[in-house]
């Protein structure tokens, strides 16, 4: 790609610290005074660089002028900041949908900033004329930025702003948390009874208010879209108002072994079910069966899968020839989808474009790839359907209510004879029957006539992992070994890609980095590594060039033991969200060196997690005559930990970790 | 009359060749240019024709024969467009192994996407995408496409060889423009005239290549033109916006981004005020710019915004001094004008930014510049300001920007000087561990660091943009221990010319030791353990650049349970090498393990037969920093 030539594209240093759009307080817009300026820091949080002081936000129903209703969603923010690294802040930018033409209306932005100067408080206002940009990010989105002027140390920002929606599933969701602390975080909204939305919350639900009240209102409802007279409708109806607040909201942190910081945020969505008197009642979010119905007869989903593919046949043929038994004809049509087109945007759940141009183009998004996937599948007379689901990152679903809104993610399921097959042809190097990890992440919907719920759960997934090694001494008196490794499969996994990406000679380098001591690689071997279906198994053989001392200290790991505990952080907020879990056994055959005897052995012991015996560490040397027998065995079986459970964890690490840096020691004979 | 014909034979050719079926068929690729290669560019035509100093256009067409999953990304179409740029067309055609036609795209049919990154907020930028995403390999992609540019301030270069893993079948650039221009080239790594012939009214000059085999980078490789062909272009008299300029000199150059900046040092009278008020009656100029820069700092940040000749035009100081934000030039600017109301002359300075992009032509004016600074001529040492900054040291300049040729910009044109360049005496990291051995083999370790020039620039990134609570989550990861926790940590700046930092921490390392039975295995190098090592490859082909110069020391001292005596102690260690010198020493002292450390990293360029030398000192490094001693419980003691 070329890159425009400017002065001015680099930035000294630039960190990215995201910012979270959020809600309010007590505060309202232009009531900033002299003793707002005083603290300097707040006792929620005494390290950080911006407060967010108030963000509250609206959103309510209003009849328009093209016959039905729009979203009117409102915010107003304020914002200390305290600090130079709270800049960021200072720089806004607002999402609004698009549609051809059509785009969300961003409308009474005000923005100030207010200093304190000798005592008094100055404001200097945003020209929103002149300095709010806007950038096409695609033809779904744009994006409206502007940036406050004169902020330094210890301003106070605030900014209020309106956006109305034709999109009435367009309703804001609110997020009580973010990058920033939060004092007073606040969402009001006025729902009419004509609208029905399902409120789905998540995080901790503890609200510091959570009202509701009932009223009247009335609405207008013109159409002069029309050649003629406008019409009008005007009416009332019954509404409710809501009102969440939460005061004294942390900020976020960023752990590892999370799936997505968005599970645990606190914040409340809503989903549009229903159109109700004195509108034509339309049930909108229906149940899954007839959601999957809906989405079968759909031209961007299941449509195309249905109806007769004759044209399909000529595809479908010349890759089954030959191939006798459904299991065999399944793995072909797989293999023959995932090594002929290419995913080029892995969170998709619907098509952009038909089976035909896919055919043709060779590329797809996922959806539309194992959407082909399924259709080739049923061609060839096997009983296949498509999944829906989210993946890890786009966070969890409601299995109990059917939104289409929260999926990001179409797999397959194909059934031969009683066994289910979940497939993913959209990753070159995954196998039949195997999903990446991002796709285990619980409730998942097959979309079919039944539409059952199946549930992808990492806790069925184990990455094990055999080693096995022996050591004896050869004529010359020198050790020499052979190694055999069969790994799980998303190590497999891993393995491949490295060795295509950068040759063989990448896996031998880290090998002999890793082993500890200075060897020799002969015979060295990697089984299965074009079947993406199995583990790979690499075999090599070695001879230890290292000295002979008097005094041998032998780490019998041999590079394969846990040199640093996973969950290094002494303390942890969140659940750890493990992808699989693990059973790992390295076994050893070792010959005492020629001319030596053993000094000294490491103890032998075995732990477990807890009561539950959730987890495991085998930990097993012995010695007999010439011969050393050991056995290191790590095993966890859960994969989702409360942050209760963290220490445990840790503690557990931190024990395995320590014993694979324990040594044999060998003793020259006198 | 000649020239006429040659050229409509040569136009004739590439339309009959491209007729024909099969043409870029995998299988005439000649065999050496698939060696080391994931892609074959079987034919670059590049056209760049100067139709008049305000406008050019560019006719390129390339067919490139992808032969592996690697080599993918040479199949995709990108090329940006703004308010100067134009792309009037482009048309892709994909062709299976067998040369084949399989589909052909039009400009419609592109991805039309922002091109805005992360260091800018708000530009004009946006991005033209296409791939056909095939993957029955071998294929092969042909795209061509016509771009008109407004102004002739950037000249396109010729580099046949994108990137590594590339071979090239044929490669041809030509440059069309009227008889009496005068346009400038620079070649790396190609030794012919360019052949010339002439139109009408206008004059030809083509450079061409051919079965270039695919290059393989090798580890401190030198920089992409010393080892391909390269050839940059630049103009004489050229145009931006209604500005004019000409590139026949730096001095000419520096003359036209004078005038783009010129008279955009107006100051409010608030400021001026400030201005008098911070440097009137401060004698000491290094005191004055100081107290200035500060004030600067403390009262803007950076924000880019680059509209249209924004792009090249500093806000004025006016815009700066309301908004008190702008990017790398109007910051520049403005504090270019506080120093002037001060009385204190400085330079706009155009540089090539980043840790790797330290080269410019200095022989061939060109605009190669990415960012702006300042420079303070001072006496004693010059002082160097970078504008974007909040924290950096007024006089300091990091990794960024030091230790390459700038472009000092002043009313009477520019000129070409050095940065600083910090060395083996500036980048200095010196450590002192105190620490004691617990009977369950925990280490409780209390460190001091301090850490000087290039050294510090990490830290100080650090903790300067993150809070507390976020440094600690840093800490709390990147520490090279298996399991610990931080007990506590402070930093303390050193601010001076030459920045210092020193940091202390306080850990605890659980198993830091490994003691089983009888013995007690420790590594006393506890912070400071080369990481990386080097492998031999079969043969180095390119010359050794190493790139930063340091030296580190580490004085270790551990308490150890009563009753150890020593059974193994590495040997002390010296290696002397052209790329530095390392030296280790451990002992034991009753019950207190004492261990010194020095490593002096030297920079510079090597022959490729000096590789085998690097390798081994890199490995010495490696091995003596991770050696551990063995203790043995004095006899009569009781094992754990």
């Amino acid at each position: 790609m070329k890159t425009k030539q400017i002065i001015g594209f680099s930035l000294m240093y630039l960190l990215s610290v995201t910012v979270y759009s959020q809600d309010k307080s007590t505060a309202r817009f232009g009531s900033v005074t002299e003793k707002d300026f005083t603290p300097k820091v707040y006792s929620i949080d005494t390290g950080a660089s911006a407060v967010v002081i108030a963000d509250i936000g609206s959103s309510q129903i209003e009849g328009n002028t093209k016959g039905w209703f729009s979203l009117v969603f409102k915010r107003y923010k304020r914002v200390h900041i305290l600090n130079k690294n709270g800049y960021d802040v200072a720089n806004v930018e607002i999402s609004l949908y698009s549609e051809g033409d059509y785009e969300e209306q961003l409308e009474k932005l005000k923005a100030v900033t207010y200093n304190l100067e000798n005592g008094k408080v100055s404001e200097t206002k945003l020209d929103v004329k002149a300095n709010v940009f806007k950038d096409k990010i695609n033809k779904n989105r744009v994006i409206k930025k502007f940036t406050f002027p004169n902020v330094r140390e210890g301003s106070i920002i605030e900014y209020e702003y309106t956006v109305t929606s034709d999109y009435l599933h367009n309703l804001q969701p609110w997020e009580f948390q973010g990058g920033y602390p939060r004092l007073w975080s606040e969402y009001n909204l006025t729902l009419p009874e004509f609208l029905g939305y399902v409120f789905l919350t998540q995080g901790d639900k503890q609200y510091d208010i959570n009202t509701r009240k009932d009223g009247i209102e009335s609405y207008r409802v013109a159409d002069g879209r029309s050649i003629g007279p406008t019409d009008r409708v005007q009416f009332t109806a019954s509404v409710t108002d809501y009102r969440w607040v939460k005061k004294n909201v942390q900020a976020l942190k960023e752990e590892s072994f999370t799936s997505t910081l968005g599970n645990h945020i606190s914040k409340i969505e809503f989903q549009l079910s229903e159109y109700r008197h004195p509108l034509t009642y339309r049930r909108i979010m229906s149940t899954w069966e007839k959601l999957a119905e809906e989405l079968m007869q759909a031209d961007y989903f299941g449509l195309q899968l249905t109806k007769d593919n004759g044209w399909m046949r000529d595809i479908v043929r010349p890759v089954v020839e030959g191939a006798v038994t459904p299991s065999e004809k399944a793995k072909r049509i797989y293999a023959y989808v995932r090594d002929n087109f290419t995913c080029t945007n892995h969170q998709r759940l619907t098509m952009d474009q038909n089976l035909k141009t896919i055919l043709k183009n060779k590329n797809g998004n996922v959806a539309e790839i194992n959407l082909l996937l399924t259709a080739m599948l049923k061609n060839a007379d096997l009983q296949a359907d498509p999944v829906i689901l989210s993946t890890r990152s786009n966070g969890y679903t409601y299995s109990l209510y059917p939104l289409l809104s929260q999926y990001n993610y179409v797999i397959t399921k194909a059934t031969i004879g009683d066994k289910a097959y979940y497939l993913d042809a959209s990753e070159p190097g995954l196998g039949f029957g195997h999903l990446a990890t991002r796709c285990y992440n619980g409730h998942a919907r097959v979309i079919n006539k039944e539409a059952p719920a199946i549930d992808l759960n990492s806790d069925e997934i184990t990455e094990t992992k055999f080693t096995s090694v022996f050591i004896i001494n050869n004529e010359k008196g020198r050790l020499i070994g052979s190694m055999q490794q069969t790994p799980g499969y998303f190590e497999s996994y891993e393995i491949r890609n490295l060795v295509k990406e950068k040759g063989q000679e990448e896996l031998t380098k880290g090998i002999k980095k890793a082993f500890g001591a200075d060897i020799d690689i002969s015979n060295f071997r990697v089984d299965s590594i074009n079947k993406p279906d199995e583990v790979i198994k690499i075999k090599y053989d070695f001879e230890i060039k290292d000295e002979r001392e008097d005094i041998i200290y032998l780490n019998q790991m041999f590079g394969e033991g846990y040199k640093e505990n996973p969950f290094k952080s002494a303390e942890r907020f969140y659940p750890v969200e493990m992808p699989y879990a693990i059973d790992e056994t390295f076994n050893l055959q070792l010959e005492v060196p020629q001319g030596y005897v053993v000094d000294e052995l490491p103890k032998s012991l075995v732990v477990k997690l807890n009561a539950q015996d959730e987890g495991m560490f085998e930990y097993r040397i012995s010695q007999s005559g010439d011969n050393i027998s050991f056995r290191s065995r790590v095993r966890i079986s859960r994969t989702y930990f409360l942050p209760d459970e963290y220490e445990m964890l840790r503690e557990f690490f931190n024990l395995v970790v320590k014993k694979h840096a324990e040594h044999i020691v060998f003793k020259k004979k006198k | 009359m000649k020239g006429v014909v040659l050229l409509i034979t040569t136009i004739f050719t590439v339309s009959a060749a491209l007729q024909a079926q099969g043409e870029y068929a995998a299988s005439k690729i000649p065999p050496p240019l698939l060696k080391n290669a994931d892609a074959v560019l079987r034919l670059e035509d590049m056209q760049f024709e100067i139709i008049n100093t305000r406008q050019t256009v560019t006719k390129y067409r390339y067919v490139v024969t992808i032969l592996n999953g690697n080599g993918d990304h040479w199949a995709e179409y990108s090329d940006y467009y703004d308010k100067y740029r134009s792309i009037e067309s482009v048309e892709g055609i994909l062709y299976d192994a067998n040369g084949k036609q399989l589909k052909k795209v039009k400009k419609k049919d592109l991805e039309d996407l922002t091109g805005s990154s992360g260091g800018s907020f708000a530009d004009d930028d946006r991005i033209k995408r296409h791939n056909f995403y095939y993957k029955a390999y071998p294929y092969t992609v042909e795209y061509f496409s016509e771009v008109i540019t407004n102004g002739t301030l950037f000249f396109p270069r010729w580099v046949p060889q994108g990137g590594e893993r590339l071979s090239v079948e044929n490669s041809s650039m030509h440059i069309v423009c009227p008889r009496d221009y005068q346009f400038r080239y620079k070649a790396f790594m190609y030794n012919r005239e360019p052949e010339i012939t002439f139109g009408k009214n206008t004059k030809q000059s083509t450079w061409s290549s051919s079965n270039m085999m695919a290059i393989v980078k090798e580890p401190f490789s030198p920089l992409w033109h010393e080892l391909t062909t390269v050839v940059i272009y630049g103009p004489t008299d050229f145009e931006l916006d209604n500005y004019k300029g000409t590139m026949s000199s730096w001095r000419e150059f520096g003359k036209f981004v004078y005038s783009l900046k010129k008279d955009r040092d107006q100051l409010p009278g608030n400021v001026k005020q400030m201005v008098h008020q911070i440097a009137d009656g401060v004698s000491d100029p290094f005191e004055k710019v100081s107290r200035l820069y500060k004030y600067m700092q403390s009262h803007t940040r950076y924000v880019g915004i680059q509209l249209g000749i924004g792009g090249w035009q500093p806000f004025d100081a006016t815009y700066v001094a309301t908004k008190k934000y702008g990017d790398c030039k109007a910051l520049t600017n403005y504090m270019y004008s506080l120093l002037k109301e001060a009385g204190v002359f400085s330079y706009y300075t155009l540089v090539r930014a980043g840790e790797f992009s330290k080269y410019i032509t200095a022989d061939f004016p060109s605009q190669q510049f990415t960012h702006v600074i300042l420079c303070v001529p001072n006496q004693k040492d010059t002082i160097w300001l970078e504008c974007t900054s909040q924290t950096i040291q007024p006089g300091y300049l990091g990794d960024f920007t030091c230790d390459r040729p700038v472009l000092l910009i002043g009313e009477d044109g520019g000129q070409l000087v050095n940065t600083p360049r910090y060395g083996i005496n500036d980048n200095l990291q010196s450590r002192y561990i105190r620490g004691v051995l617990e009977a369950n083999s925990t280490l409780e370790v209390n460190t001091k660091t301090v850490y000087s020039g290039l050294q510090q620039d990490e830290i100080h990134s650090m903790i300067t943009q993150l809070s507390k609570e976020k440094i600690k989550e840093v800490l709390d990861r990147k520490l090279d221990f298996p399991t610990y926790s931080i007990r506590r940590f402070d930093y303390q700046e050193e601010k001076r010319f030459l920045p210092g930092i020193t940091e202390s921490l306080g850990i605890t390392v659980s198993n830091y030791a490994s003691i089983s039975g009888k013995r007690l295995f420790i590594m006393p190098n506890v912070m400071s353990r080369y990481t990386s090592k080097l492998s031999i490859d079969s043969t180095r082909n390119f010359d050794i650049r190493l790139n930063r110069e340091y030296r580190e020391t580490d004085t270790v001292e551990i308490e150890i349970p009563a009753g150890f005596e020593s059974e193994s102690m590495p040997v002390d260690v010296t290696v002397d090498s052209k790329f530095g010198r390392y030296n280790c020493s451990v002992k034991l002292e009753g019950n207190r393990l004492i261990y010194f450390r020095s490593l002096e990293h030297r920079g510079g360029r090597y022959p490729a037969s000096d590789y085998r030398d690097l390798v081994k000192f890199y490995d010495a490094v490696f091995k003596n920093d991770h050696n551990k001693v063995v203790l043995v419980k004095k006899d009569g003691a009781n094992a754990f």
